[in-house]
C-alpha cells in the first residue's frame, strides 16, 4: 500500500504534519544539545577562571605595583578580564589613600585607555559595558568619554553614561550632566540622574545652587530634590532664598536642608515654611523641625499638629512625642489648641510610642492641682472620642459591606 | 457526518498550528527580552538603589488567614529584605488560630488608633496594632470576608507608600527581590503602573526560619511538572506578553502596583475567584479608558518562592479554581473584546485568553473525541491520527524544553546536572499524560462555574518547615 492510499484525502495535511514533527524533533535535539554544550563550556570556563584568578590573586601586590609586568597578563583575554574586574572591585571600596596605586595600575597597563577607546568607538551593549567600567574606575580621564555618551541616540547608552558619571563620585562628573540639563532634557529616567548627581555632588552641593538659578521647569525641580538631600548648613543664606522660591519642590528641598542647619538660623525660616500652602512643604518642615534639638521648635510643631492635612498632623505628633521629656506640658498645650484632631493625633502617637503611661503617671502626680485634673479628663475624653469614632466607622463599614 | 468530522479535524489542526506558532513567537520574544534585560541590569548597581534617598517607599501587604505556624518567621524574613524604605502591613484576616497572638508576642504589638480611612470597602477592621520594636510593622485585625482580596483591600487602605507589593504569607521573597522589582519601575517611573516578578516552586527547597537556604528540585513528579509549568508561564508567557505591553496577569503571590491607581479602581474585587488576573485586567481597562500611556511590566529576576500542591487532589482543586477565575474575569470584561478603545488588550490578549486559554480544554476534548471517532469509523486514517498526536506532543515538548533553556541561559537556579536532566526528562512527560489530567481539571472548573459552585477548597500544605530538604 503506497503512502497516498494510506492517508487518503489527508495526504496534504499529513505531509505538513510530518514536516512539523521533524521540525519539532530537530528543535528538541538542538535545544538539548545546546543546553548540554553550554553547561560543558561554562563548566570549563569557570574552572579556568578559578585557576587564573587564584594565580593572579597570589601575586596581586606585584600586579598593582608593576613588579609583575603588564605584558604577562595584558595580552591574555581571560587574565585581562580578571585583573580588570579585581581592580574595579578594589577601587569601588578603596579609601582616597588606597586609590592612587590602583589607578596607576589601570593607567600604566593601558586598561583605562582601552575602555575609553571602546566607549568612543563601539556601539550597543559593548559601548554600555565600557561606560559602566569607566564609571567604576573613578578616574577623571574617564569623564570626557562618559560625557560624550550623553549625546548618544540610544536611551540605554545615555542611562549607562549617567550611571557611569555617577559612579565616579567626582564633582567634575556632575558638570556635564548639569550642563546638559540646562540645554535640553536627557530623556532618561529621573531616578538615574538624581542618583548620579547626588553621588557626584555630595561633598560640594553648592554647585547645584548655581545651576538651580538658571534651570527651568521639571529640571529645576529635579535639581531642587537633589539639593534637598545634600544641602548642609554651609549653604547658609542661600537656603533662605530657596525657602521663598516660587516652586514648591524647591521650598520643600530648602525645608529638608534646614534640618541640618543651626537652630538659630533654621527655626525662623521653618516657622514660615510650616504655614506654606503646599502640604508636602509643610510636611518637610515638620520633619526638619523634628531633627532640630531646640525648645523653641514646640510652638511651630503645635501649629503643625492643627494642620488640615492628616500626614502633617501625624508627623507633627510624632515629632512632639519624640521630644521625650515634659510630654505632660506638651499635652497641656495641645489641649489649649482646642483642636480635637490635634488631640487625637497626639494621643494616638503617645499610645503607639508607649509614652502614654508616663504621661498619665505625671498627670496623676499633679492630680490635686486643677490643671492636672483637667488634663487627665481631657486625655480620657480624647481616648473615649477616638473609641467612639473608631466604633462608628467600623459600624459604617459593616453597614456598607 | 463525514463532512462534519472533516471540518472538525481540520479546524483542530489549524487551532493547534496557530496555538503552537503563537507559543513559538512568545518563546523567541522571551529569549530576546531576557537577554536585553540582563544587559540592561549590568549598568544598574543595586547597592546604589538601596542607598539612594530617591528610592520610593514600598508597602508590603501580607494577608494572613490561619497562618500561626509561620507568620512570625514570614514577617521577620520580610522585614529583613534589602530595601531602604519598607512598610509592612500584615492583615490578620479573621484567623481562628493564634496568628494575631503570635504576632503580638513576637513583635510586642500595641493597639493604636491610627486614622484608618476605608477608601476601599472591606470587612470591618476592629484593631490596628503597631510594634514597639519594629516601627515599620503595622498589623490590621479584621473580620474575614472569605477572600484574600478583601484582606488586601484593607491593607491598601492602611498603606502609606506610593507603591504596594502584595505578598502571600506562606511565600518567600529573595533578599533583593523588592530592589530588583523596583528596577522595573525606575526604568519608566511615569509609565510603569505595575510590575510582576517570577514565582518559583518552593517544594523541595531548604528553608530555615522563613528564609530560603538551598534551591533544590522537588522529588515528586507532580511537583516537578509544576516547576516546568511555572518556568514556561513566567519565563516565556509573561516575559513575552510584557514586551507587547499586554501582560494579562501579575501573580497574586508577588507583584508591585502603584497605590493611587489601585485605590482608584477600588482595589481588588472582593469576590473575584482569580483576583490577581481581575485586578490587572481592570488596571488595563482603567488606563485605556483614561487614554493614558502606561506599561504593565514583568521582570524575570525578582523571585518569590511558593509552595505548590503536592498531591493530585489539591492540584485538581487549584487548577479548577484557576479556570473558574479565568472565566470569572473574562466574562465581566467581555465588552473589551475587539474594541479599538482597549488597544492590544481588547484586540490581542483577551481574545487570546478566551480562545487559547479558556476554550482550550473544550476544544481539546472535542478534538480528541472527533479524531477517535473518525479513526475508529475509518473516516480518518489511523496513521494520520497518530501523526497528529505526535505533532501536538512534539511541538508542545519543544516549547517546554525552551523554557528550561531560558532558565539555563539566565538564572540557573537549578545548578546540578542531575536536576537539569530531570527537568528535561519531565518535559517529555508533561504533554502526556500530565496535560490530559489538567484538561480534566480545567473542564471541571468550567462545570463548577456554570453550576455556580464558587467554593474555595483548601489546598493541603506541608508548610515551610517541612519544605526543608
Amino acid at each position: 500500500m503506497d503512502v497516498a492510499s494510506r492517508f487518503g484525502p489527508e495526504l496534504g495535511i499529513a505531509r505538513l504534519l510530518l514536516e512539523a514533527i521533524s521540525f519539532s524533533l530537530l528543535g528538541i535535539l538542538l535545544l538539548i544539545g545546546f543546553i548540554v554544550l553550554r553547561r560543558w563550556y561554562r563548566g570549563r570556563y569557570f574552572r579556568r577562571l578559578n585557576e587564573h584568578t587564584f594565580q593572579i590573586r597570589s601575586q596581586w601586590e606585584g600586579v598593582v605595583n608593576g613588579r609583575v609586568p603588564a605584558r604577562s597578563w595584558r595580552l591574555n583575554r581571560l587574565d585581562c578580564e580578571i585583573v580588570e574586574s579585581i581592580l574595579l572591585d578594589t577601587i569601588e571600596v578603596a579609601t582616597p589613600e588606597q586609590l592612587p596605586p590602583l589607578l596607576n595600575c589601570l593607567r600604566s597597563s593601558g586598561l583605562l585607555d582601552l575602555r575609553i577607546h571602546q566607549a568612543r568607538t563601539t556601539l550597543g551593549w559593548k559601548r554600555r559595558a565600557a561606560l559602566v567600567a569607566l564609571g567604576r574606575t573613578r578616574a577623571p580621564e574617564a569623564i570626557p568619554a562618559l560625557a560624550e555618551a550623553l549625546e548618544a541616540p540610544s536611551e540605554e547608552t545615555r542611562i549607562a553614561a549617567v550611571r557611569g558619571l555617577g559612579r565616579t563620585g567626582l564633582l567634575e562628573a556632575a558638570t556635564p550632566i548639569l550642563d546638559h540639563l540646562l540645554e535640553s532634557p536627557l530623556h532618561i529616567p529621573e531616578h538615574a540622574v538624581k542618583n548620579a548627581l547626588a553621588s557626584c555632588c555630595q561633598n560640594f552641593p553648592t554647585i547645584l545652587l548655581r545651576y538651580l538659578s538658571d534651570a527651568r521647569g521639571p529640571n529645576r525641580e529635579l535639581l531642587a530634590r537633589v539639593l534637598g538631600e545634600l544641602a548642609t548648613a554651609d549653604l547658609g543664606e542661600d537656603l533662605i532664598v530657596l525657602a521663598t522660591d516660587a516652586a514648591p519642590e524647591v521650598r520643600a528641598s530648602a525645608a529638608r536642608a534646614l534640618g541640618n542647619a543651626q537652630p538659630s538660623f533654621a527655626l525662623p525660616v521653618l516657622s514660615v515654611l510650616i504655614r506654606d500652602k503646599e502640604w508636602f512643604v509643610r510636611l518637610r518642615a515638620v520633619v526638619a523641625l523634628a531633627s532640630i534639638d531646640h525648645s523653641t521648635r514646640i510652638r511651630p510643631l503645635l501649629h503643625a499638629l492643627c494642620d488640615t492635612n492628616r500626614y502633617v498632623r501625624q508627623r507633627a505628633a510624632w515629632a512632639l512625642t519624640s521630644v521625650g521629656t515634659n510630654l505632660d506640658h506638651i499635652l497641656a498645650q495641645v489641649v489649649e489648641t482646642q483642636d480635637n484632631y490635634a488631640l487625637q493625633a497626639f494621643i494616638s502617637e503617645l499610645e503607639r510610642s508607649g509614652a502614654i503611661a508616663e504621661v498619665v503617671d505625671a498627670l496623676e502626680q499633679h492630680c490635686e492641682d486643677s490643671a492636672g485634673r483637667i488634663l487627665l479628663q481631657a486625655l480620657s475624653a480624647g481616648q473615649q472620642n477616638m473609641e467612639l469614632a473608631s466604633k462608628s466607622s467600623t459600624a459604617a463599614i459593616a453597614g456598607v459591606t | 457526518m463525514r463532512s462534519l468530522l472533516e471540518i472538525s479535524n481540520q479546524s483542530l489542526f489549524v487551532y493547534y498550528l496557530v496555538s503552537n506558532l503563537i507559543y513559538l513567537l512568545l518563546l523567541i520574544t522571551a529569549i530576546y527580552r531576557n537577554t536585553w534585560h540582563r544587559h540592561r541590569l549590568a549598568s544598574l548597581r543595586l547597592e546604589q538603589v538601596k542607598m539612594s534617598p530617591f528610592t520610593p517607599p514600598v508597602t508590603l501587604i501580607v494577608p494572613a488567614h490561619n497562618e500561626e505556624a509561620f507568620i512570625v518567621h514570614s514577617v521577620q524574613a520580610l522585614l529583613s529584605l534589602d530595601y531602604p524604605s519598607l512598610e509592612l502591613v500584615v492583615v490578620n484576616d479573621g484567623s481562628r488560630d493564634r496568628t494575631l497572638a503570635e504576632l503580638k508576642s513576637a513583635f510586642q504589638l500595641r493597639p493604636t488608633r491610627l486614622l484608618y480611612i476605608p477608601e476601599i470597602i472591606s470587612a470591618p477592621v476592629h484593631g490596628i496594632y503597631k510594634s514597639i520594636i519594629e516601627p515599620r510593622l503595622l498589623v490590621l485585625d479584621k473580620d474575614s470576608a472569605g477572600s484574600k482580596a478583601d484582606a488586601v483591600n484593607a491593607g491598601l487602605n492602611a498603606a502609606s507608600s506610593p507603591y504596594v507589593c502584595v505578598v502571600d504569607a506562606d511565600s518567600i521573597l529573595e533578599k533583593d527581590s523588592i530592589l530588583r522589582i523596583m528596577a522595573g519601575v525606575f526604568s519608566e517611573p511615569d509609565r510603569v503602573v505595575a510590575v510582576g516578578g517570577i514565582v518559583r516552586v518552593l517544594n523541595g527547597c531548604g528553608v530555615f526560619k522563613g528564609e530560603l537556604r538551598q534551591v533544590k528540585l522537588p522529588r515528586r513528579s507532580i511537583e516537578i511538572m509544576q516547576v516546568i509549568e511555572y518556568l514556561r508561564a513566567f519565563l516565556i508567557g509573561r516575559e513575552a506578553w510584557a514586551q507587547f505591553n499586554a501582560l494579562p496577569i501579575i501573580s497574586g503571590a508577588f507583584g508591585i502596583f502603584r497605590t493611587d491607581l489601585v485605590r482608584k479602581i477600588k482595589g481588588y474585587r472582593t469576590h473575584a475567584i482569580g483576583e490577581d488576573f481581575d485586578l490587572v485586567v481592570r488596571l488595563h481597562r482603567y488606563m485605556q479608558e483614561q487614554s493614558k500611556d502606561y506599561h504593565i511590566n514583568f521582570i524575570p529576576d525578582p523571585t518569590c518562592w511558593t509552595e505548590v500542591p503536592g498531591d493530585l487532589r489539591s492540584l485538581a482543586r487549584q487548577r479548577a479554581r484557576w479556570h473558574k477565575g479565568l472565566l470569572d474575569t473574562l466574562w465581566p470584561n467581555r465588552d473589551m473584546l475587539f474594541r479599538r478603545r482597549y488597544g492590544r488588550v481588547g484586540s490581542l490578549i483577551l481574545p487570546y485568553m478566551w480562545i487559547f486559554e479558556f476554550f482550550a480544554p473544550v476544544i481539546e476534548l472535542i478534538g480528541y473525541s472527533t479524531m477517535i471517532v473518525a479513526a475508529v469509523t475509518g473516516l480518518l486514517s489511523r496513521e494520520f491520527f497518530v501523526l497528529f498526536l505526535l505533532y501536538g506532543y512534539a511541538f508542545a515538548t519543544l516549547i517546554s524544553i525552551g523554557s528550561v533553556l531560558l532558565e539555563e541561559m539566565t538564572y540557573r537556579r537549578y545548578s546540578d546536572w542531575r536536576e537539569v536532566a530531570h527537568l528535561l526528562l519531565y518535559c517529555l512527560f508533561e504533554h502526556f499524560p500530565y496535560r490530559q489530567f489538567t484538561l480534566m481539571w480545567r473542564l471541571q472548573g468550567i462545570w463548577q462555574y456554570m453550576r455556580g459552585d464558587f467554593r474555595w477548597r483548601e489546598m493541603k500544605r506541608t508548610g515551610m518547615s517541612s519544605a526543608a530538604g
